[in-house]
């Protein structure tokens, strides 16, 4: 058999070709992109100038309402760089946390010690169940995932309606449906993690690649299958890395949602406040932001592992 | 056997990838379809299970007729007729195992796909199926670190896994270097010749379908141009069916020189 020895085709010639050639304008920008541009820059000014909408906050004579404010307070939020004052803080925290007397000891049965714990417990679980739900609602948000547009259409609205309730409104609520504790923080939390895992989740679904969809469907398998083995492989270290960000946003979440009575180091926080204990709130912001370098750490260990 | 009956598709675009195409393919056939790029091949192939809708005419697939097949009725004709892609098609990040077990989807309940628990006679047909394109010493690799020979072979497996009568190949060497295409060409020929599976082929390369082919189908901007013999399939014939000179680029044996 021979090869035919026809010749691929030529390349243009270097010389300017017969047909003269002439370079475009740029573009000039989108109106909307100018409109945006302009339409922040009146914001601002109508934010900050001085007049009835004004928020008073004027950037020029800041420094100098800086260094106006009560000495005391300034001079309070410096006294980290003295020795004494260290020396001094370091001794309140060891008496609290090994005085047998003191009423905040870090124990796991004090009003402390057992607000963290009960902390942790809350942002694990809620992340636990948020991110076992999202997973196949994600894949229904999506509009390859759907099985129909109904579907698609009812869970974005779905989603959308929980990611416009902020989780403190979320925990007030539970807290009226099942009274005050964990379980109203555990609820109102994984309405919060369904929000961000699904949200980010699906939107990872457009970018996959489509070609072992194809394939599974021309194997003859159902929707449900064909997304589960040809969709969910692909979408899952994003998936896991986002449950973990939810954790993270979880941890926090839930030394707050004790203010509305949802349990946690919140509350704790919450009984020293109204006690004008600041001491005791000083000490527990203290641990509070221990435990959170700590997990945060464990959390990218783990994302590296992962991803 | 499968029928071809005056069978037409209109994409939305407006583009005719195939205009009345009759074509009557036997069982046990090995058929190389060829033409550019456009000339309505993988059209033509989708076409089969029904992956392209019909706009006009019918495809019998044995006993069933496209169009006009319930969704469970076109689900039971695809696993009956396994398909192999040009870019393999496969999940990267799951294991070559995890791949062809893709092909026993309609075999197995829905809490077996869905947990992941595919039952021990399952995973027999995929290791099977992998030792018959000989990468089943990679079976709980991840498909992704295979090399492009190894991925379309592991694409040959799960299409086998479906136990299909009917074999469908759409460019299944163009992403692969001269020798590993002749080696996956080998094994569709031998999956063809012992399993007597019927196979179809799109290729564009003149050389690898004279070749491998029992026949040669020569598709021209949607229209059957050609249907004959491989042995008589020459040059000549080519030319008619790409409606230009042959080149470089229309023979495989000529892409390790360049």
């Amino acid at each position: 058999m021979s090869a035919p020895t026809g010749e691929r085709p030529r390349r243009p010639s270097p010389v300017a070709s017969a047909r003269p050639q002439r370079r475009p304008r740029k573009p000039p920008p989108q109106p909307f992109t100018l409109l945006g541009l302009v339409g922040l820059a009146a914001f601002t000014l109508v934010t900050a100038w001085d007049w009835v909408l004004g928020i008073g906050f004027n950037p020029i004579a800041l420094p100098g309402e800086l260094a106006d404010s009560n000495p005391a307070m300034v001079e309070g939020l410096f006294n980290i760089t003295d020795a004494d004052w260290r020396a001094d803080y370091a001794e309140l925290l060891r008496t609290h946390f090994t005085d047998p007397d003191s009423p905040w000891l870090l124990s796991l049965d004090s009003r402390i010690g057992s607000g963290l714990v009960e902390t942790v417990q809350i942002a694990v679980l809620a992340t636990l169940v948020g991110a076992a739900v999202s997973l196949p609602l994600a894949v229904l948000n999506s509009r390859l995932g759907a099985p129909n547009r109904t579907t698609h259409a009812v869970i974005k609205t779905l989603n959308n309606i929980n990611r416009a309730i902020p989780d403190v409104i979320w925990a007030a609520l539970f807290v009226v449906l099942v009274s005050v504790g964990a379980l109203p923080g555990i609820l109102a939390l994984t309405m919060f993690t369904i929000g961000v895992v699904v949200k980010l989740t699906s939107d990872v679904v457009d970018g996959v690649d489509l070609g072992p969809v194809e394939a599974a469907r021309a194997a003859g398998a159902s929707h449900a299958a064909a997304m589960r083995t040809a969709l969910v492989p692909q979408i899952l270290p994003s998936f896991a890395s986002f449950s973990l960000y939810a954790f993270e946003l979880n941890l926090r979440g839930a030394a707050v949602l004790g203010f509305v009575g949802a349990g946690g180091i919140g509350q704790a926080m919450n009984y020293y406040w109204s006690q004008l204990d600041f001491e005791a709130v000083s000490v527990i912001i203290f641990v509070y932001l221990v435990l959170v370098v700590i997990v945060e750490q464990v959390s990218i260990s783990v994302r590296r592992r992962l991803v | 056997m499968i029928q071809f009956e005056s069978a037409e598709v209109t994409y939305p675009g407006g583009v005719h990838a195939l205009q009345g195409v009759d074509l009557t393919i036997d069982d046990g056939e090995l058929i190389v379809v060829v033409g550019l790029s456009g000339a309505g091949k993988s059209t033509l192939i989708r076409a089969i299970n029904g992956l392209v809708p019909l706009t006009g005419g019918q495809v019998t697939v044995g006993e069933r007729t496209l169009p006009g097949l319930g969704r469970r009725e076109l689900r039971e004709l695809r696993a009956e007729v396994g398909m192999i892609f040009q870019a393999f098609n496969l999940v990267h990040r799951t294991t070559v195992l995890s791949n062809v077990l893709m092909g026993r989807l309609h075999h197995v309940p829905s809490w077996r796909s869905l947990s992941g628990l595919y039952s021990p006679e399952d995973r027999e047909i995929a290791m099977q199926a992998l030792e018959l394109v000989e990468v089943v010493e990679k079976a709980y690799v991840r498909a992704g670190n295979l090399s492009g020979g190894q991925q379309q072979r592991v694409g040959i497996a799960r299409a086998l896994a479906q136990q299909p009568r009917v074999l469908l190949a759409d460019e299944p060497v163009a992403s692969l270097d001269p020798p590993t295409s002749h080696v996956v060409m080998r094994y569709l020929q031998q999956i063809n010749r012992e399993l007597g599976i019927t196979t179809l082929i799109n290729l564009h390369f003149l050389d690898l379908a004279r070749t491998y082919a029992d026949r040669v189908i020569g598709l021209r901007e949607g229209r059957l141009v050609y249907d004959g013999p491989a042995a008589d399939a020459d040059e000549a014939v080519f030319e008619e069916i790409y409606g230009r000179s042959l080149t470089a680029d229309d023979v495989l044996e000529a892409q390790g020189g360049l």
